[in-house]
């Protein structure tokens, strides 16, 4: 069971100072894991992003004679091929695509209009807007997640088919409409539960800089709230949004991981580190053929893990107690 | 008791009423608007529509969904959480009751031994701040919050099970050895979270007067940090072990799956899936109802630490 609160350890921490960033940056490059992580982090986003041109076969041909079938590593296929005779370095590299197109639409979704947005309107505004947000943050934070997800997963997908046949005879998406309204199932089922911590990070932010002189300054001379908002308060709440992001990106991208694992998020043919992973990842499977699960698992692992590392070395950056305050 | 916790007491607990509420509310909303209906699951989709039409009126499927709210609230009120319709016959809680306890007393385990490893960790590494020992010791941890369950548990199932067959995999029951796996997969991913509390509140005192004050009196360095240090750290560790309280109810859905264990998470992937309509109700408004309870428990003992917090004069610090 994962405790994880790091966004409420940056709750703490008091508003930034915009010249900051620039030493923080330096002073992230000094540490030795976190400059490792951002190594890995970019050959993952390369490959993913770049998909088609890196992977060396195309990830959906199948080959089903006995010996084309869960070969192990070699040099035509690095990671060996699965059940199906899929060269699985290609399918990883789709996975990956899968990983950061999911990570990058919910960041945008609920990390973005819905963290960043409701965060300073309540941090802004105050008031009963504030007291509002925040009390349905707490209910949704409430709630069991994962059984929420589940459920409204499975309660769509059934009835959706028929929306994505509609998608496939009349629109140019053809044979990918499936995999889009799956995408867009799994993504309105996370998002709900995406946005409560960084708008708790941006709300404590925004209310701490509201009170500052040079926002009361502005109001004074008639600027507009728009302005405020955004010349203001969000340059002074972006570097720790950006560190909240980071510290639950593992958990975002891991959501989709674990959805689509239990058959309710990407399925086959399209590639998800999830479906590769329950392919491989029985005990007799892995006793005979433990590359499938090594080779499908170890990529996510890492990515999992560099950005665990990078938001702790983050967090610690910002850390806000390290000398005594009184 | 203290002047005045009684009734902090009461109004927190009055304001846990329209959060209860609300979720409530939605949830069933949410449930019952969902494509897909109870009758559907029941009768299986080969059925006449007379037939699912007398079902609907015999459990009020066929009324307008406040009513329905109503009576289902009427209800829990008197403790029917509802019909099960993935398992025949049985009613809601019948199914669910059993397996929660289960999963109860399997967490509960993982999470002493979670908080038993996480905080002295956390100690560890505060006090080698500044050492490579800080980073290394949180990341190795980190690490293993980075393998999810599902590819944990079949390379262990293997090494431990079929390699090296020092414990058994089928389920036994929860006090056997059979657990000792299952038990320290929930348990261990979650040391690294734990440990990087502790150290950040451990940091946090490091520097108070009364800390100095231990040195300069020339107390032994292990008892400034155990009796000075980690016991005033402690405290904010008490929100997080009451959070993290009703989250052992409601179970390890791939622990449980890949091990055979009939626990509450196993429960909570074949209802989502069915759909098990009043299950899933049940189960969502048991975990909230505990998280509401938990987020009062945690705020009276505060108020206990910290009288200031209950009459509301400043917040300290």
């Amino acid at each position: 069971m994962a405790v994880a609160a790091t966004a409420d350890d940056l709750y703490a921490a008091g508003p930034i100072a915009a010249p900051r960033r620039f030493r923080m940056l330096r002073n992230l490059l000094r540490k030795k894991l976190a400059v490792l992580a951002i190594a890995y982090l970019l050959v993952f986003y390369s490959a993913g992003i770049f998909a088609p041109l890196v992977a060396p076969h195309d990830p959906n041909a199948q080959e089903l004679t006995v010996d084309a079938r869960r070969q192990g590593p070699s040099a035509e296929h690095l990671f060996g091929t699965d059940a199906l005779g899929r060269d699985l370095f290609s399918r990883v590299i789709f996975a990956a695509r899968t990983t950061i197109l999911f990570t990058l639409v919910v960041i945008v979704t609920g990390g973005l209009v819905l963290g960043l947005g409701l965060g300073l309107l309540a941090g802004y505004r105050g008031g009963w807007v504030d007291t509002a947000i925040m009390r349905v943050g707490e209910v949704l934070g409430g709630v069991p997640t994962l059984i929420l997800m589940l459920a409204i997963t499975a309660s769509f997908r059934g009835r959706i088919n028929d929306l994505s046949f509609w998608l496939e005879d009349h629109t140019f998406l053809g044979s990918d409409a499936k995999t889009l309204v799956k995408f867009t199932i799994i993504v309105g089922a996370t998002t709900p539960f995406a946005w409560i911590g960084s708008s708790r990070i941006v709300r404590g932010q925004a209310l701490s800089i509201r009170e500052s002189s040079f926002v009361t300054a502005a109001e004074a001379m008639g600027a507009s709230t728009w302005r405020i908002v955004s010349r203001h308060i969000l340059p002074g709440v972006m570097p720790l949004f950006i560190v909240g992001l980071s510290a639950s990106m593992a958990g975002i991208a891991g959501s989709e991981v674990a959805l689509s694992y239990l058959g309710l998020g990407i399925d086959p043919p399209g590639a998800s580190f999830g479906n590769l992973i329950s392919d491989a990842g029985f005990v007799r499977t892995f006793e005979q053929y433990p590359h499938l699960l090594l080779a499908s698992s170890l990529p996510v692992i890492l990515f999992f893990y560099a950005w665990n590392l990078l938001g702790d070395a983050l967090v610690d950056l910002f850390e806000p107690r390290t000398h005594t305050q009184r | 008791m203290a002047p005045g916790l009684f009734g902090y007491t009461v109004r927190r607990l009055l304001w846990a009423i329209p959060v209860l509420f609300v979720i409530s509310v939605a949830v069933f909303y949410m449930l019952r608007l969902a494509p897909g209906d109870p009758v559907d699951a029941i009768l299986q989709k080969n059925y006449q529509e007379e037939q699912a039409a007398a079902l609907r009126k015999k459990y009020g499927y066929d009324q307008p969904i406040h009513i329905q709210y109503i009576k289902y609230m009427k209800n829990l009120a008197q403790g029917d959480l509802g019909i099960s319709t993935r398992h025949r016959d049985f009613t809601a809680s019948e199914v669910i009751l059993p397996k929660i306890w289960v999963s109860t007393r399997i967490g509960f385990m993982a999470l002493v031994i979670t908080f038993a490893i996480g905080i002295p960790v956390g100690v560890y590494a505060a006090m080698a701040r500044g050492t490579f020992l800080d980073p290394l010791t949180i990341s190795s941890w980190l690490a293993l919050d980075a393998v999810p369950a599902f590819v944990l548990i079949p390379v262990l199932q293997w090494l431990f099970g079929l390699k090296l067959g020092i414990v058994g995999l089928g389920y036994e029951g929860v006090w056997s050895s059979h657990m000792v796996l299952p038990v320290l997969i929930l348990s261990l991913p979650g040391v690294a979270g734990v440990a990087r509390l502790m150290r950040a509140s451990v940091v946090g005192v490091l520097h108070e007067d009364y800390v100095r004050t231990a040195r300069a009196k020339g107390l032994r360095e292990r008892t400034v940090i155990i009796t000075h240090i980690t016991r005033n750290a402690m405290m904010p560790m008490v929100t997080v072990i009451g959070l993290s309280l009703p989250g052992i109810t409601a179970g390890a859905l791939f622990t449980e799956q890949l091990f055979g264990i009939p626990g509450i998470g196993q429960e909570s992937l074949a209802a989502a899936l069915a759909p098990d309509f009043d299950v899933i109700l049940a189960l969502v408004l048991f975990g909230s109802f505990l998280f509401v309870m938990a987020n009062v428990l945690i705020d009276v003992l505060y108020s206990l630490i910290d009288p200031r917090i209950r009459v509301g004069a400043g917040r300290g610090g």
